[in-house]
Order: C-alpha cells, then sequence, then structure tokens
C-alpha cells in the first residue's frame, strides 16, 4: 500500500497544528462559530445530536493493520470504545469531545492517517472496488489513480470552497463494488480499440433528496489526462454551480440544468488551458505510483494445500462462512475473505475497539497485514491462503464477525439515523433489528439469493437506499416514523434508482410488508434466480398488488 | 483595513475602491488610481481607459467573467470579491487571471480572513483586504501554516511529481 513520504507526513502535521491553532482560536472566541464550522467540516468534524463526530479517512478503504489498530486504540481512549464504518469507506467516531480532536489527530497522523476533507464542501475521500488487485477480471489496479487523486485534492486550494460536497470513485474492471455511477465523478478503467488504458468519465452523480445517475461526459480519457480533466470539471463546477440554494449546489444539478452537451462542452473548453500542461501525469509518475500496489509475494505452494478441504468436509459451519462470505481470488489457492459487519441485532457497520485489533491481528499473521473498507459497509481481509480461513473464520467466529450473510437481506446497508443523527426524521437500527429478528433463519436468506437492502433516515439518503433491490426511507408523519419502500434500484455497473412501491408503512409493519413483497419474489422466481432480475421480469404491479390488496 | 501584499501590511493603498452610486452621482470621473465595478466599467469604459491613473475592475462570481477577462490587458488590477465566506468561486477567478498572463494586483476584498489567506495565494492572489474586525497582527503567520502543495501554485504551477 502507500507509504507516506517526507512531503506527505509534513502535510498531515502541519495540519494537525494549523487544527490545533483554529481549535484553540473558536474556543478563545477569536475565530466566529459560522467561520468554524466550515473549518471543523473540513476536518471531518460534526456536531450531532448528543456530540461531535469526527470522520477518519481512510483512502479508497485500504488500511495497514497498525493503521487499524491505531483506530482501536482512539476509540477506546477518546470514546465509547467502538466506531462505524460508512458508505464512504471512512470510520467515524460518535463520541470524541471538541476539545480533544486535535489530540485524536496527531495520534493519527503518527500512522499517516487523518481527517481532512472528510465532510464539507470539498473533494472527499475517494473510493474504488474492495477487490482491486485481487479480483481476477481487472483491466488493472485502480487504487494508483486513486492515490493519484488523493494527493491531487488534498488541501486543494481552489476547490476548498465548492458549492456542495464532491465525491470521486474508480473502479478497474467492467463490474462495480463502487457504486461508481452516484458519484460526482465515476471514473472506469477502460481499453480503447487501440489497446490503450484510459478511463470512462461519468458526471453527475448522486443520491440524497434528488438521485441522479451519471452521465457519460467522455468515452475515453487517455490515463496521463487523469488529472487536467478532473481539473477542467471542478473549475467548470466551481464557477457555475448554484450557491443559493444547498439542496440545488452539487453537479448533478448544474449537468442537469445545462445538460450533459453543454456540461460537456464547458469541460472540453476549459480543458484547452490545462491540457497537455503541468496537471500531464508523467510516466514516471504513474510507475511510481503503481509502485505502491504491486501484487504480494504470493506462496507458489498455495494451492497444492489439502487441510483446507479436509476442514470444509468436517465442519459445517465453517464450510458456510465459506461458501457466503469468502470471493474468488486472482491467485490459485488464495481466497478474498469478508468479515461481516453485519451481525446479529447489532447496527451495520459498528466495530468494537477489540474486534478492531483482532481484525488487525488476522490480517497481519494472514493477509499481508492490510484491511479493506468496503461501502457497504463491511471490511475485507484480501489475500487469505486456503490453508488460513479455517484460523481466519475461528478468529472471526469468536468475536461475532463471521456471521455467514454477505450479499443476503441481512448484509444491509444502514445509516445511522435518528438514534445519532441530527438530520433524521426517523429511527433505523430498530428497523434493522426488526428485519433481522424477522429473518433470523440463515438458511431462508440463503434461499432467497442475494438482495440488497438499504435503509436511509432521511432524504439525505446516507444508506444509498434508492439504488437497491430493496430501499427504506424513514419519513416523518406527524411525528411519528414511518418508512417509504423503493424497490428494483442497483448501484452497480446496471446502475438504476429504485421506484416507490406505494405509500408508506408504519414502523411495526416494515418486516411484514418485506414478507410479503418476497412472497411475491418466490412466487414468481424462476428456478435460481435473483430478485433483480424478477422484479425487472414482473415488474411492480405484483409487489404493490400483493403489499396494498392485503391491506385492506 | 489592513492590505496585505507580499505577506506585509501596506501602510499606504494607492487605490482607491468607488462604487456605482457615489460614480453616478459624481460631476466627473474621480483622478487617481481608481477601483470600479465591472458593469460600471463596460459602459463607461472609453471614458475611463481615456482618464488619467491606473485602473482597477471588481468582480465576484456573479458577474460576466467572460467580459472581465476580455478587458484584463487594459487594467492593473482585478479586486476578487468574496461575498461570503463560503463562496470560492474567486479563487477559481484569480486562477484564470494567473494562466491567461495577468500580471497585475489580483486582491481579494470582502470575506478575507486568516483561515484562508494561504489558499487564496495559492491561487494566483497578491493582495489580501481584511476587515479590521477580523485582522490580527499573527495572520502574517497563515501563509507558512501549512508548507505542503501537491497541486502546484500560481507562483511555481508544477505539482509535485514535477518538481
Ligand atoms: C450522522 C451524521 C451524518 C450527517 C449529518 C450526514 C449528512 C448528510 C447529508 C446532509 C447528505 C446529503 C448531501 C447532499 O445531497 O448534498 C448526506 C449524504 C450522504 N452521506 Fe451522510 N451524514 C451522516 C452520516 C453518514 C453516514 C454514517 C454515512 C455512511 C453510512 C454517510 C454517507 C453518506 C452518503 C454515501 C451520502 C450520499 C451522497 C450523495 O448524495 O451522493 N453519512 N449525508
Ligand atoms: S440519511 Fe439522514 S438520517 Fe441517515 S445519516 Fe444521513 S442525514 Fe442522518
Amino acid at each position: 500500500m502507500y507509504q507516506y513520504n517526507e512531503v506527505d507526513q509534513t502535510l498531515v502535521d502541519e495540519r494537525v497544528e494549523q487544527y490545533r491553532d483554529q481549535t484553540r482560536r473558536y474556543l478563545a472566541g477569536d475565530l466566529p462559530e459560522d467561520e468554524f464550522l466550515v473549518l471543523r467540516l473540513m476536518n471531518g468534524l460534526y456536531i450531532q445530536r448528543f456530540a461531535p463526530m469526527l470522520r477518519v479517512a481512510i483512502p479508497y478503504g485500504l488500511m495497514s493493520s497498525e493503521q487499524l489498530r491505531k483506530l482501536a486504540h482512539i476509540a477506546r481512549t477518546y470514546d465509547k470504545g467502538y466506531g462505524h464504518f460508512t458508505t464512504r469507506t471512512n470510520l467515524q467516531f460518535n463520541w470524541p469531545k471538541l476539545e480533544e480532536v486535535p489530540d485524536i489527530l496527531a495520534e493519527l497522523a503518527q500512522v499517516q492517517m487523518h481527517a481532512i476533507q472528510t465532510s464539507g464542501n470539498c473533494i472527499r475521500n475517494t473510493t474504488t472496488d474492495p477487490y482491486s488487485g485481487v479480483y481476477a477480471n481487472e483491466l488493472e489496479d485502480p487504487r494508483a489513480y486513486c492515490e493519484i487523486i488523493r494527493q491531487w485534492s488534498t488541501l486543494h486550494p481552489e476547490f476548498a470552497y465548492l458549492p456542495r460536497k464532491f465525491k470521486i470513485a474508480v473502479t478497474g474492471s467492467t463490474e462495480d463494488r463502487a457504486a461508481s455511477q452516484v458519484h460526482d465523478i465515476g471514473l472506469h478503467l477502460v481499453k480503447n480499440d487501440a489497446g490503450e488504458i484510459g478511463f470512462e468519465v461519468l458526471v453527475g452523480g448522486g443520491l440524497g433528496r434528488t438521485p441522479v445517475i451519471g452521465k457519460v461526459v467522455r468515452d475515453f480519457l487517455p490515463k496521463e489526462h487523469l488529472l487536467s480533466y478532473l481539473d477542467a470539471i471542478l473549475r467548470v463546477y466551481n464557477l457555475n454551480g448554484r450557491r443559493d440554494n444547498k439542496y440545488k449546489a452539487r453537479i448533478k444539478i448544474l449537468v442537469n440544468a445545462l445538460g450533459v452537451e453543454e456540461f460537456s462542452r464547458l469541460v472540453e473548453e476549459e480543458w484547452e488551458y490545462s491540457r497537455d500542461g503541468e496537471l500531464t501525469l508523467t510516466s514516471a509518475e504513474i510507475e511510481r505510483a503503481k509502485g505502491f500496489f504491486t501484487p504480494f509475494d504470493y506462496d507458489v505452494n498455495a494451492a497444492a494445500d489439502t487441510s483446507f478441504d479436509q476442514k470444509i468436509a468436517e465442519d459445517r459451519a465453517f464450510k458456510t462462512w465459506y461458501e457466503r462470505n469468502t470471493v474468488d481470488h486472482r491467485v490459485e489457492g488464495y481466497r478474498i475473505a469478508i468479515v461481516s459487519l453485519k451481525p446479529h441485532l447489532k447496527p451495520a457497520g459498528d466495530i468494537t475497539d477489540a474486534q478492531m485489533d483482532l481484525v488487525a491481528d488476522l490480517a497481519e499473521k494472514y493477509s499481508f497485514g492490510e484491511i479493506r473498507s468496503t461501502h457497504d459497509q463491511n471490511l475485507v481481509l484480501a489475500d487469505v491462503k486456503k490453508a488460513d480461513l479455517y484460523s481466519v473464520w475461528q478468529g472471526l467466529e469468536a468475536s461475532n464477525l463471521a456471521r455467514p450473510n454477505i450479499g443476503t437481506l441481512a448484509d444491509m446497508i444502514v445509516c445511522p439515523g435518528f438514534d445519532f443523527c441530527a438530520l433524521a426524521n426517523a429511527k433505523t437500527l430498530n428497523i434493522a433489528d426488526q428485519i433481522n429478528e424477522r429473518f433470523d433463519d440463515l438458511d431462508h436468506l440463503y434461499d432467497l439469493g442475494d438482495i440488497q437492502l438499504n435503509m436511509s433516515g432521511c432524504i439525505n439518503a446516507c444508506g444509498h437506499h434508492h439504488v437497491a433491490d430493496i430501499g427504506i426511507l424513514g419519513v416523518d408523519k406527524k411525528g411519528e416514523d414511518w418508512y417509504q419502500i423503493t424497490l428494483g434500484g442497483s448501484s452497480r455497473e446496471d446502475a438504476v434508482l429504485g421506484k416507490v412501491l406505494g405509500k408508506s408503512v408504519a414502523a411495526d409493519d416494515v418486516a411484514n410488508t418485506l414478507e410479503k413483497i418476497l412472497d411475491v419474489f418466490v412466487e414468481h422466481r424462476q428456478e435460481e434466480e435473483l430478485f433483480r432480475d424478477t422484479y425487472k421480469r414482473i415488474g411492480m404491479d405484483p409487489f404493490k398488488e400483493n403489499v396494498y390488496a392485503l391491506a385492506h | 483595513m489592513p492590505l496585505l501584499i507580499n505577506k506585509k501590511i501596506v501602510a499606504n493603498d494607492n487605490w482607491q475602491s468607488i462604487d456605482v452610486e457615489s460614480l453616478e452621482q459624481a460631476q466627473a470621473l474621480p483622478s487617481g488610481d481608481i477601483i470600479v465595478p465591472l458593469s460600471f466599467y463596460l459602459e463607461n469604459r472609453d471614458d475611463l481607459l481615456g482618464r488619467d491613473g491606473q485602473l482597477g475592475i471588481q468582480v465576484n462570481g456573479d458577474d460576466d467573467l467572460q467580459a472581465l477577462y476580455a478587458e484584463q490587458d487594459n487594467i492593473a488590477l482585478v479586486a476578487v470579491e468574496f461575498p461570503i465566506f463560503r463562496d470560492g468561486r474567486g479563487f477559481s477567478i484569480a486562477k484564470h487571471l494567473v494562466r491567461t498572463g495577468f500580471n497585475g494586483e489580483i486582491r481579494a476584498i470582502g470575506d478575507v480572513a486568516r483561515d484562508r489567506l494561504a489558499l487564496m495565494q495559492s491561487s494566483g492572489f497578491n493582495a489580501f483586504l481584511i476587515p479590521e474586525d477580523r485582522f490580527s497582527e499573527e495572520d502574517l503567520n497563515a501563509f507558512t501554516e501549512v508548507s505542503v502543495n501537491y497541486q502546484g501554485t500560481a507562483a511555481d504551477p508544477r505539482p509535485i511529481f514535477r518538481r
């Protein structure tokens, strides 16, 4: 993974001191409240329902064992012993003290971490496929480009006060595990007819109150132009994005207002100034970045192992976990193991300090000391030898991190909702529990196959409810929590927004309603068909009929 | 209002900023070095250019920036207004002026205070007019708080990988 050099380290160290001084001036009354708000947001600090919330950046979801141990230490020392992984692959602490944040940042800087630009109207953490570098069908490892973007976007002087937040995702294969089409910019590594590698560039995706799928502004951007082209897009946005209404300030609104042709024309016109200029990537720079993400020294004898087959034959629970929570690795004899942060009846994405330490240890012992976080709020040990899987599983199992539910209905994305979030309309955690209690039979979940269920506590859509097979949105009806359900969304390569099923349902009725939806699916399903395919085939009406007909 | 140029407080500002109302009420165009709003400039271009004294134009992100850029060779100063703290358009205006070779003064005015000075300078501003109540001597330290820049600056546009 990327290792800081002296320059990178100097930047985070100086940023800590700068922020310490800003906090000091604020507490002394020298910095106005509204100004400090913007400054602290740019450093990942929100003030929430009960306490501040600090979001730590995990660049493109990749961290080392040492870094995860540091996060565990911070959770233990400065927080209530846990953290929360978000859909931007970052980690959130829910209970830090405002005065202690500079100290937390100083601790982070010791392990090459920070909270820079994890919030605020600036370029946020760039995300990517959690299987980067280990997935068989990859064109190129996107992380080198993520790192190049990370450096370019960090403390960018011109783009620190954008109209609104700005999110970039990069994928390296035709499969999309990064929800790239609902990002402000989605970059897909592609090969052109001449066999050169470059990017397909999408702009203007986003969720929130106006969900939009990104639009292609360029079919092929040669890779050396990556930064100059991003620079052009950002400048067009910075100058033209709306600033009078924060709900209309995202780039998606600008792209829709201008039309994608006009927007692209403005970008190309702007690009004329910088194309082939200083921002053009040198091949030395691309190679340097790639050098940090070369394949590990894999054991050439890994595939010869037989202990694994024996364990699988002996231990049914292990077999189940293996089938559900591990994925093919590019190298024979290795697997990608997913650490489920969706244990039964616990908030999605939450992880205790002890669990962090354990995962860090397992990674160190069995997965080259690296851990990845995913946009659906799980962790990944990407390079586990098959012979070691049993030990990894035992470790995870003992810490409640091995529930074999990846990809099932129980592997939900859930935002914190009313319990933590000041903007929430409704609770989410209780509804997640209700669903988990109703669908607690794993065999039943396996029978249903892969289903993505996402839930948000308000229209801001932090839980990505628009782009799930089944989406749940909390709404407030005269002081009561109600839930609107959408079907048929996807954040994958076939990205599409879900459609509203009908009138929202009462809090007590969510699991019942899900059951009715799934009944329709099971009834119409052909063989092993996935929920999304059945939905595409039969449409919304049968679901609607079953849910609402029975209600009267 | 303290004016910072080259990280120093400038005692005498030879520029006088004049709003549209005063300009319209005046019998004749004022003499000396004056800064006028872009709209006024566009309407009175020839008279203003025929005058003695240097000329500056004041803009913000709502103005027709192409009209400013078309005139930038005729003027010695651009005052870019930051109407509110969160408005970041001024950074891109400065950037454009620098890259198209404007070598006069690019002055940040409006909501200008310490925590954005370094970013403004990197984007191309070379003068900063700070409201009295937001100014302190310590602000001069703001320029060196973070010494690292990855992207390139107005002074040295090379990104870090070309340095
Ligand atoms: C608890 C404090 C939080 C607050 C106050 C908050 C606030 C917001 C707001 C206001 C938006 C809408 C932005 C817009 O449309 O312009 C948003 C979107 C989003 N948030 Fe949060 N959020 C919080 C927590 C989280 C968490 C825990 C996650 C991850 C699970 C998250 C991930 C996201 C994502 C992915 C979006 C959608 C971005 C898009 O529109 O493209 N947020 N958040
Ligand atoms: S979706 Fe709404 S309730 Fe959930 S975290 Fe975001 S802002 Fe809060």
